[in-house]
């Protein structure tokens, strides 16, 4: 008894504030998408505000477009991760350079990188200038806000990337020298490597990059308000126009009840997604 | 083989035949391992050869290489149970499945593994574990076995044991070994062929026998078994030591270097080389006595069968035969 007293005591500081900020969060977010604790009206239990959202075009959009966005960058981003962290997994002569650079990304907001993105594929930006000017096109393309969101994604991998990085390379850097030798030296080829000893040894760094990376693409706010399509909304956009702009605390509760619930089904899937090829390269 | 400045081997060059035991001896840093790695094709010799049946193989990868690798650590795969690892080479090596099963069976019987083959390597004791690595080696059937210290992880009776099951095992499948040791008692049980390396040359090479009772460098002689060894000027085919005169087989003279073993000698005096000492100390070892006599400036050491009773700072008179005495060079770099 006085055993799980002390455990639950030194456990209070940590996970009792991440319980009280999460849960209330949630709890208040659940609330306000049923009619409920409203703080600028009265209070009273309702489903219309979920019927009117889904029922909406823009809610099922910009669903489609977090969820897009999120696991095209998580991919993405592990994807380009990996090989670095392979390719750096041994000092060589530049190799701490790269590294830094590699994660540099994380240093900088992501608002100003956002704004330093714009000024490079800007109308008149950087990239439109110097191929102008050099000849090689007639006059400027549009590039900024695209409609597929390209933009946003690859500000996504630039930012979210170095966290993919971090995790991979410490998880490559633990794999046994030998264990890879051993492999090697019983026929497995770079290919056959990867899949069958450093993939499955290294899953759990990559779930845990998957994931991060899903919730905080899913979840983004300043690359798409400044970089992304101008004609959809992601679920963190259309959240904040529905109570900024509308003043419409409920749908906006909706909205971010799905992102939630986005974010948590995302990252079930793509752990399982890993535990399955975990399995299926064994 | 260099590494930046530093020379790891050095013209070192062997054959080796079809099913023979070779065992790359040494101390630590002399270059076994760096050659290993080379026939292995993990490092890439700074110039030299490597050929197998007459074919260069320098340039072929490890993983295309007729060759398999037991290491020290034993390198299983910590995510593959046992019958998957041993399966591994197989699968890699693009073998049907009927015959990669028939192959994990059979290893798994032949190394007593059947009751752990679903179990992961962490469920394993380290012995159980070297007998994977080994079954793995075996199961992609290379013409060559790379040993890299396998035991060095054993406590020493399973270390016995699991030497015992690998020189079975190697003359029962067939395949050539080649064996990298610290350990001499090791080197001499086990192989066919010893290679005594030191500082990246071959100090010596030759049967276990012949490295043991025929050492030609100080070296080869000391690091092999337990030897005594007087150096000094010969006269007549005679190094006075501290111990009384010494004569050799070959009546060798000049600046000499004598080595003996412990064990070859008779306790009493002798019709030549009758040498006395003092007791130092005596260690009883169960099948036979360490003694440790000194004279002047020096020591030796007498393995004498059963239990000496003898006390420390008596005299003690022994002899050994002329032909037990051998004469080396100071040899190596």
């Amino acid at each position: 008894m006085r055993r799980a007293l002390t455990i639950l005591l030194l456990l209070a500081p940590g996970l009792g504030l991440v319980i009280a900020l999460m849960g209330s969060v949630f709890y208040l977010a659940v609330m306000q998408s049923f009619g409920l604790m409203n703080f600028a009206g009265e209070s009273a239990l309702s489903l219309s505000y979920w019927q009117t959202m889904l029922a909406e075009p823009r809610y099922w959009r910009a669903l489609q477009y977090s969820t897009y966005i999120a696991t095209t960058s998580s991919l993405l981003a592990v994807a380009l991760a990996y090989p670095l962290a392979l390719l750096l997994r041994k000092p060589f002569r530049g190799s701490l350079l790269l590294s830094a650079l590699i994660k540099a990304p994380l240093l900088v907001p992501g608002l100003v990188a956002a704004f330093l993105f714009i000024n490079v594929i800007a109308y008149h930006g950087v990239i439109n200038e110097l191929m102008v000017r050099t000849g090689l096109w007639d006059k400027p393309i549009r590039m900024q806000n695209d409609a597929n969101g390209y933009g946003v994604i690859f500000l996504q991998l630039w930012k979210q990337m170095p966290f993919a990085f971090l995790l991979l390379s410490g998880a490559v850097q633990g794999l046994p020298e030998p264990v890879l030798l051993a492999a090697r030296d019983l026929g497995a080829g770079t290919m056959a490597r990867f899949r069958k000893i450093v993939l499955p040894l290294t899953a759990n760094a990559m779930q845990a990059s998957l994931i991060l990376i899903f919730i905080g693409a899913a979840g983004d706010f300043s690359f798409q308000a400044a970089a992304g399509p101008t004609s959809k909304h992601s679920l963190a956009t259309l959240m904040s126009n529905l109570q900024g702009e509308q003043g419409d605390w409920n749908s906006a509760a909706v909205v971010a009840v799905t992102l939630m619930a986005l974010s948590l089904f995302g990252s079930a899937i793509l752990a399982l997604a890993v535990r399955g090829i975990q399995r299926l390269v064994r | 083989m260099h590494f930046g400045g530093f020379s790891a081997l050095n013209g070192v060059s062997f054959t080796a035949s079809r099913d023979e035991f070779i065992t790359l001896l040494g101390p630590s840093g002399c270059g076994k391992t760096t050659l290993l790695n080379i026939v292995a094709g993990f490092l890439k010799p700074t110039k030299g050869s490597l050929h197998v049946d007459g074919s260069d193989l320098l340039a072929v990868p490890p993983e295309n290489r007729d060759s398999a690798m037991c290491f020290q650590s034993y390198a299983l795969f910590p995510h593959l149970n046992v019958a998957d690892n041993i399966a591994f080479g197989p699968r890699q090596k693009g073998v049907k499945k009927n015959e990669t099963v028939a192959r994990v069976e059979n290893l798994l019987a032949q190394l007593g593994l059947q009751l752990h083959a679903q179990k992961l390597p962490n469920a394993l004791s380290g012995g159980q574990q070297q007998r994977v690595a080994l079954a793995r080696a075996l199961a992609v059937k290379p013409g060559l076995v790379l040993f890299d210290e396998p035991l060095s992880n054993l406590d020493a009776k399973l270390r016995d044991q699991v030497r015992n099951e690998i020189r079975a095992l190697q003359k029962q499948v067939g395949f050539t070994a080649l064996y990298v040791t610290h350990d001499q008692a090791e080197a001499l049980a086990m192989s066919d062929r010893i290679l005594l390396l030191n500082n990246g040359v071959v100090e010596q090479e030759g049967s276990p026998k012949d490295i043991y009772f025929r050492p030609k460098t100080r070296f080869a002689a000391d690091f092999i078994g337990a030897a005594n060894i007087h150096a000094g000027r010969a006269e007549g085919g005679v190094l006075h030591t501290a111990f009384g005169p010494l004569r050799t087989a070959d009546g060798a003279d000049g600046d000499v270097t004598l080595v003996w073993r412990p064990e070859a000698v008779l306790l009493g005096a002798g019709a030549v080389n009758s040498l006395v000492g003092k007791v130092a100390a005596v260690a009883f070892q169960g099948a036979y006595s360490d003694v440790f006599l000194a004279a002047g400036n020096e020591t030796v050491r007498l393995q004498v069968a059963g239990n000496l009773d003898v006390t420390a700072g008596a005299d003690l008179q022994f002899s050994v035969a002329p032909e037990n005495v051998i004469s080396v060079t100071d040899g190596g770099r």
